[in-house]
């Protein structure tokens, strides 16, 4: 065997093994085992118990049960009641997609729905339905 | 009514498997008949799952439901590669390189390799497909604009015009979220858990594209397999974190534009310049990253010498007319969003002082936070690029993956947030999308070692 071709193959071969040496067997056999046990279940409690929804899951929650909640062909809706966060506009935005979504703005744009987090109800609007954590409303 | 994962996942699978089969039969188009079945396979995914995206945009300017659109595709697709098949001039431009040296290994060594690749694809798949599409991108980015072309039914304004919705990054091309739209629209349903299986997917056709690309091009079949094994146990690029996002097809698409592009300066077949052109178009449609491939292809098409050669103007012109096209259509339509990670007032002749502490910073930032740390890997590629031997088809590979991995370590120094933050956040996961371009490159530098020591380069043998 020519050195060439002896260090191609010891390098390929330590590559392999440091690439190897990433995947820990515990990491895998956990990952194999919450598909097995979670994959039975509703795709929206696969999300509520994944890594997107890892900070704050009682906010997925209301997400989800607003989005179920919804009036067709709703304009937008405002949520108040949790910090504008990257991670809390990104899910909110993606969860609710396609209705437009503001989290904690200023105003309220004419025509949408105010969904609020926690137990705040504010003055001039009116609940149109109850959800998980917190309530849906529009304009009194 | 609850429904489960298996269901839907089993219906994905028959999605993306009879889109590969529709491209299957179209990739005849692209493909001499040197290819083998692997290589001609992945390029049938890449045809079926860009006929699948382009369905959805065709249907909204057509007013039809986008399922109708993708069965129409198909069907004209399939009635095209029927076409194809009576009437294509069999044996045209001989395609099939035949340099190389005989199997370094033995063949229990090659079902080791197999079991290897196996456990790799098994590895990310498991990893693709333990939760829901999650990371940061794919919910700001990705996933939003594919859940909101579906949920709309239509491709509304504000995607591109409103500010509150500038995280999502309007600059960034349609094809992926496209892509999921279609799928849904297929499925009738939006699935963010079993959508995943398209990433699975895109790791075995980038494997069937590489494996098949080095045995046309005479790379011993245990060379190749080692080539494909550590590519697919590359967990850098085939994460849980990159399932969702565009970096996995991006680097599917750059080795399909690479070994394209290498093929038609070499004129191996009559058939490269038009797969460098569908693979140009695939690439401007995924990311930005796509329009800089292309100008480090164009590049290499003109360097040394090239503009003497028609072979060189031929893949500059097939290069640089679906990239012009697709860029100038996105801004037809989506208007002139800026890029907004970059400031590009800092290439300026007033703020030129600023600029290079950010380039410095930038080169800081990459050593201190992804070079350094993964110095033994990255040895053991220096190791296997010295081992190898010059061939022009190689070194044009590796130089254009050099190329980009230079791109991705400069334009930092442009952040608005700054080269850190930039780095950080991107720079490790846009280099590893280059990783298969790099193996191709690897893995035919290595395949002359034998022919090499006899005092000749195999490519030479092909027109090259």
């Amino acid at each position: 065997m020519s050195l060439r071709r002896g260090l191609a193959g010891g390098a390929s071969g330590i590559l392999l093994l440091l690439l190897l040496w990433g995947d820990d067997p515990r990491e895998l056999a956990r990952r194999a085992r919450t598909l097995t046990r979670s994959a039975g279940t509703e795709l929206a409690v696969r999300r509520l118990h994944g890594s997107a929804t890892a900070r704050d899951r009682q906010f997925f929650a209301f997400l989800e049960s607003t989005r179920r909640r919804l009036p067709p062909a709703t304009a937008g809706v405002a949520i108040v009641g949790v910090a504008a966060s990257d991670a809390a506009v990104y899910l909110a935005t993606y969860q609710l997609a396609p209705t437009p979504v503001l989290l904690a703005p200023l105003r309220v744009p004419p025509g949408w729905l105010l969904a609020v987090y926690g137990s705040a109800r504010p003055e001039g609007w009116r609940v149109i339905a109850p959800v998980w954590g917190g309530a849906l409303l529009a304009p009194a | 009514m609850t429904e489960g994962l298996w269901s839907p996942l089993a219906e994905v699978a028959a999605v993306l498997l009879a889109s590969g089969a529709f491209g299957y039969g179209v990739a005849g188009a692209f493909l001499s008949v040197a290819a083998g079945r692997t290589e001609r396979a992945a390029w049938g995914l890449g045809v079926g799952l860009a006929l699948l995206a382009a369905s959805v945009p065709l249907a909204f300017a057509a007013g039809r439901p986008p399922r109708e659109m993708a069965v129409l595709l198909f069907a004209t697709a399939a009635a095209a590669a029927w076409i194809l098949h009576r009437y294509r001039r069999e044996g045209r431009g001989a395609g099939r390189d035949t340099g190389g040296v005989r199997a370094l290994l033995t063949p229990s060594s090659v079902l080791l390799l197999l079991l290897l690749i196996a456990f790799g694809v098994a590895v990310f798949a498991l990893r693709a497909l333990t939760e829901p599409m999650w990371s940061n991108d794919y919910l700001a980015i990705w996933g939003f604009k594919g859940k909101t072309l579906f949920g709309a039914g239509g491709v509304p304004g504000r995607l591109f015009t409103d500010p509150a919705l500038g995280f999502s990054h309007p600059e960034y091309p349609l094809g992926l979220p496209f892509l999921f739209a279609a799928l849904s629209f297929l499925l009738g349903r939006w699935d963010d858990h079993a959508m995943a299986l398209l990433f699975p997917f895109l790791q075995v056709a980038t494997l069937f594209a590489l494996f098949g690309w080095l045995r046309r091009r005479g790379v011993a079949r245990t060379v190749a397999l080692s080539a494909a094994a550590l590519l697919a146990n590359f967990s850098p690029l085939y994460s849980a974190f990159l399932t969702g996002m565009a970096d996995i097809p991006q680097a599917f698409v750059s080795l399909l534009f690479g070994t394209a592009l290498v093929d038609a300066l070499d004129q191996l077949d009559a058939f490269a310049v038009r797969r460098l052109a569908l693979a140009s178009a695939l690439a401007v449609s995924i990311k930005n990253e796509g329009a800089l491939l292309a100008a480090a292809g164009f590049l290499l098409c003109l360097v040394p010498r090239g503009w003497a050669r028609a072979a060189s103007r031929r893949a500059a012109a097939a290069v640089a007319a679906p990239t012009v096209l697709f860029l100038l259509a996105g801004r037809l339509w989506k208007g002139n969003p800026p890029l907004r990670d970059f400031d590009f007032g800092l290439l300026g002749p007033t703020l030129v002082l600023e600029l290079l502490p950010r380039v410095a910073e930038a080169i800081h930032v990459a050593f201190r936070e992804v070079i350094l740390p993964s110095w033994p890997g990255l040895l053991c590629v220096v190791v296997l690029l010295a081992a190898g031997r010059p061939t022009p088809a190689g070194d044009r590979l590796v130089l254009l993956a050099l190329l980009c991995a230079l791109a991705y370590l400069l334009a930092p120094a442009i952040a608005v947030l700054g080269p850190d933050w930039l780095i950080r956040t991107s720079f490790a996961r846009t280099v590893s999308a280059l990783a298969p371009l790099a193996a191709a490159g690897i893995a035919l530098r290595l395949r002359s070692l034998k022919a090499g020591a006899k005092g000749g380069d195999p490519e030479r043998t092909a027109g090259g």
